[in-house]
């Protein structure tokens, strides 16, 4: 039980930890994005530096959406609400977020090619997160099962 | 589906539900799942203990009823 919970209060750390980075992400966002759209993609023109600066700040907010589940669904695991419909939830709640940056990642890349490869890394953890989903739904259809075997 | 008629069954034999359980092993909630038709499946060793509580045969606490 120390172990899991050791196991929990890390990645509860690493969770706020990113979440601080997007925080300053979100501080330095325009600045980072004009050194991204004059020395990464070579874009000058402003609606296109605006537009990629719309872009990540959409796609900032998925990421506050995806680490605040997260962290919900560490506090619900520390408190041992495991195998739970609102953990599904919250993973589906992560999943939609991802997909949503994904998309968000495919209209950046046509202004910086780069978003491109955020937006697979970005659809990758949704596929691994919804798969998660599909464990801990077949895990808690056991358990009611088992919970009504008398 | 099957039908658990324990409720019958605990009448004849004139046996409380918390008398049941205590004597069965399992808890009052239990119990009631059982006797409300919300249970999955029943344990075989749990069904021997209600067969052996109340002296009757599975049969008589089980039944069958087409859907």
């Amino acid at each position: 039980m120390g172990y899991n919970d050791g196991i929990i209060k890390w990645t509860k750390i690493a969770t706020i930890l990113f979440i601080a980075m997007a925080v300053v992400a979100d501080i330095f966002g325009v600045v980072i994005t004009q050194y991204i759209a004059y020395c990464w993609a070579g874009v000058f023109d402003t609606f296109r530096v605006v537009a990629l600066i719309v872009m990540f700040y959409l796609g900032t907010v998925g990421g506050y959406v995806v680490l605040f589940s997260l962290l919900k669904l560490l506090s619900n695991m520390s408190k041992d609400v495991v195998f739970d419909r609102t953990n599904t939830k919250l993973m589906m709640i992560i999943t939609s977020a991802l997909v949503a940056i994904a998309v968000d990642c495919i209209g950046a890349g046509f202004i910086w090619n780069g978003a491109w490869i955020l937006s697979i890394v970005a659809l990758f953890m949704g596929l691994v997160v919804m798969s998660v989903r599909a464990v801990f739904a077949k895990a808690i259809t056991m358990k009611e099962e088992m919970d009504l075997t008398i | 589906m099957i039908i658990v008629n324990l409720d019958v069954m605990m009448a004849k034999r004139k046996i409380s539900s918390g008398e049941l359980a205590a004597k069965v092993g399992i808890t009052q909630a239990n119990l009631s799942i059982l006797k409300n038709q919300k249970a999955k499946a029943v344990r075989f060793s749990t069904l021997n203990d209600i067969c052996k509580a109340l002296d009757c045969q599975p049969g008589d606490i089980l039944e069958f009823r087409e859907d």
